[in-house]
């Protein structure tokens, strides 16, 4: 589903990925593990077209395309999501009038037809169960004046209604307390399927007691210095960094 | 500035057949005084940003007999529902198509004159009030007596048309008695070729009572608005006032809102949608007299193209004025690189126990918004009218009545698409 070979990229003259070489088949779950710093939120931030981030050297296959001539949208229509480390408030825009329009944008892309409005507040309001939100949240706008936990399950809800192929969580976990990460995790959960693949990037061991992963990546200074199964991350627990 | 040819304009008014020769000396009273101050330049403190050449390069002339409606005058494009509307086309009362609710009674400005024994204090602030008195053309007042709640809003639909170009004075009064309540609109609408309104609005608040008054500028872009309000508060009363401004070429707003009462409040708030080189200024003046007063003001402006505005708002507490709460907000969005917008937001305080705040911000779309609602599959364009559209709706939630609410999110929808 995603191949990304020798990929090299900068912020201006610092080099934050220094070739990184990941492959992730449906329906598999990676963890990608690091410090701060480590260049994990430009790998999230490059593969979902953010234009910060310079691509120098190597390239993105999603689905036998490369993605660096595509534009955000021609990726998220093709299926990549991004769960935002910090997502950003829209004042004035409500989730359901943003969602709605995202939805049908999608669905347009597929060639079905859209939602009426009847249908789509149905499905929605069904996604809102799986995390633990009521139906007054949908008419707030987007992430303006949400609590921390707020945002991350507004960004749940999302990749619940989008059904990407390839969900990316940019430390989803971080900031919750015990409650909001169970409902966080048991909407990923939810959202798992044979044909859906997550890159989970985060710094504790704890939401992949949850979401168990294939495999698991320990990102260094802008290089992938060590991949194996899920007792990488329990390792990792224990020993800390400096062990790497 | 030279007012040779309003000299003219002028004789003809006080010289008309149909009008009425008891406010004549008012006429020339407030005309010499004119003469003597001159229209403002760019010199006066309070008109710096906004240049008046619009005026003196055109010749306006009063708005005769003759620029009546047609025989069949439409006014579906301009349908609100559940409203009652008082009419006026360039300045002619249109009488057998207006219509005011139950608890309403509209009489003439002449009439309220008399009514009132002359005892009108017309607090002439600018130039502009003064020619208001002096070419004064329709006049109405419009009274609601003592615990009238009047749920049907009411409108005047002010239409400017025709190929000439026209100068219209309208004056209007509210007089809100002790306890009332009022949905208020005035209603700019029109396609003149080239058009200049001088409006003059007189708004009295009986203790207790509450008036909602929207101001819809959607004429067309060859005309002129000045907008003269005037607001006193008395005891306890609310006035809230929201500016929808999406027409006109060049506009201007002075609000003068008197806080006498104690514990009246007053909540102003403008959106302003601009284009190519229309230019709105937004003049505004809260005077915190009495003590426990609350004023709040909420202006926005989106600028595209070379278009300009100005917020220029002067909140006074006045010795005395204790427990004042006043707050000053504009933000504004600035679409294009032309685009100018000059923010002055004052707060001048002469009382000790008071709550004050003001704040002032304009910028251009956030990036980082925009690329998340592209990483959610909308495209540039869409995501950037979704977020210019969110910014307008935060300011325009505020109006309670539903469908006027609807009919301002039909134009700005439209004007999204521009």
């Amino acid at each position: 589903m995603l191949k990304i070979k020798e990929l090299k990229c900068s912020i201006g003259d610092k080099e934050i990925l220094r070739g990184i070489n990941l492959d992730v088949k449906p329906g598999e779950v990676h963890a990608i593990m690091g410090r701060n710093g480590s260049g994990k939120s430009t790998l999230a931030n490059v593969i979902t077209g953010k234009e910060t981030a310079q691509i120098t050297n190597g390239s993105i296959i999603y689905n036998n395309e490369d993605l660096n001539e595509k534009t955000p949208e021609e990726r998220s229509l093709r299926g990549i999501f991004l769960s935002f480390q910090y997502p950003v408030a829209i004042p004035g825009v409500n989730i359901t009038y943003f969602l709605k329009e995202a939805v049908n944008a999608k669905r347009r892309y597929l060639g079905k037809d859209e939602l009426d409005a009847a249908t789509f507040l149905r499905q929605i309001k069904e996604k809102l169960k799986l995390v633990d939100l009521d139906s007054s949240f949908i008419k707030r706008a987007i992430n303006d004046g949400f609590s921390g936990g707020e945002k991350k399950r507004n960004e749940i809800l999302q990749l619940l209604m989008l059904e990407p192929n390839l969900a990316i969580l940019d430390e989803t976990d971080s900031g919750l307390d015990i409650d909001a990460l169970n409902t966080i995790a048991h909407g990923i959960t939810t959202a798992k399927s044979p044909e859906r693949s997550f890159i989970i990037i985060t710094h504790y061991p704890r939401l992949l007691n949850y979401v168990k992963p294939d495999k698991v990546h320990i990102l260094l200074k802008g290089r992938i210095v060590k991949s194996g199964g899920p007792e990488l991350a329990q390792i990792l627990e224990e020993k800390g960094y400096g062990w790497v | 500035m030279s007012l040779s040819h309003f000299q003219t304009e002028f004789d003809k008014m006080i010289n008309r057949e149909y009008s009425s020769p008891e406010v004549n000396p008012l006429r020339k009273d407030a005309f010499l005084k004119l003469l003597d101050i001159g229209f403002p330049t760019q010199k006066w403190e309070d008109w710096r940003f906004t240049n008046l050449s619009y005026l003196k390069n055109k010749s306006f002339r009063i708005s005769d007999s003759q620029d009546v409606p047609p025989s069949v005058l439409d006014v579906s494009p301009y349908e609100i529902d559940d409203i009652d509307t008082i009419i006026i086309y360039n300045g002619h009362y249109q009488e057998n198509l207006s219509s005011v609710p139950e608890g309403v009674q509209l009489i003439s400005g002449i009439e309220y004159f008399e009514k009132q024994n002359g005892k009108i204090e017309f607090k002439e602030h600018t130039p502009f009030d003064l020619l208001n008195t002096a070419f004064m053309d329709i006049s109405m007042c419009i009274i609601v007596e003592p615990n009238m709640i009047v749920e049907t809003p009411v409108r005047i639909l002010f239409i400017s048309d025709g190929e000439s170009s026209i100068m219209v004075n309208p004056r209007v009064y509210l007089d809100m008695k002790e306890s009332t309540k009022l949905t208020f609109i005035e209603h700019h609408v029109g396609d003149a070729f080239s058009f200049f309104q001088n409006e003059s609005i007189f708004l009295s608040l009986g203790p207790n009572s509450i008036v909602d008054h929207i101001r819809i500028q959607s004429n067309s872009s060859g005309t002129f608005n000045m907008a003269n309000l005037q607001v006193n508060q008395g005891t306890d009363s609310h006035y809230s006032f929201f500016q929808f401004a999406v027409g006109g070429q060049l506009g201007r707003t002075n609000i003068h809102c008197e806080l006498e009462g104690k514990g009246s409040e007053c909540d102003l708030n403008g959106l302003a949608l601009l284009t190519s080189a229309k230019h709105l200024d937004d003049n505004i003046r809260v005077n915190h007299i009495a003590p426990n007063c609350r004023s709040n003001q909420s202006f926005k402006s989106i600028l595209k193209d070379e278009s300009s505005g100005v917020f220029n708002s002067r909140t006074i507490v006045q010795e005395g004025a204790q427990k004042s709460d006043a707050k000053q907000s504009n933000k504004n969005l600035l679409l294009s690189k032309k685009a100018v917008m000059n923010s002055n937001p004052q707060l001048e305080i002469n009382s000790d126990d008071v709550k004050c705040a003001h704040a002032s911000a304009t910028g251009e779309l956030d990036e980082k918004a925009i690329f998340y609602l592209r990483s959610r599959g909308l495209d540039i364009e869409s995501s950037k009218k979704m977020i210019v559209r969110g910014f307008a709706l935060e300011l325009l939630e505020k109006i309670k009545d539903k469908n006027i609410l609807d009919y301002l999110m039909n134009s700005l929808q439209s004007w999204l698409k521009l």
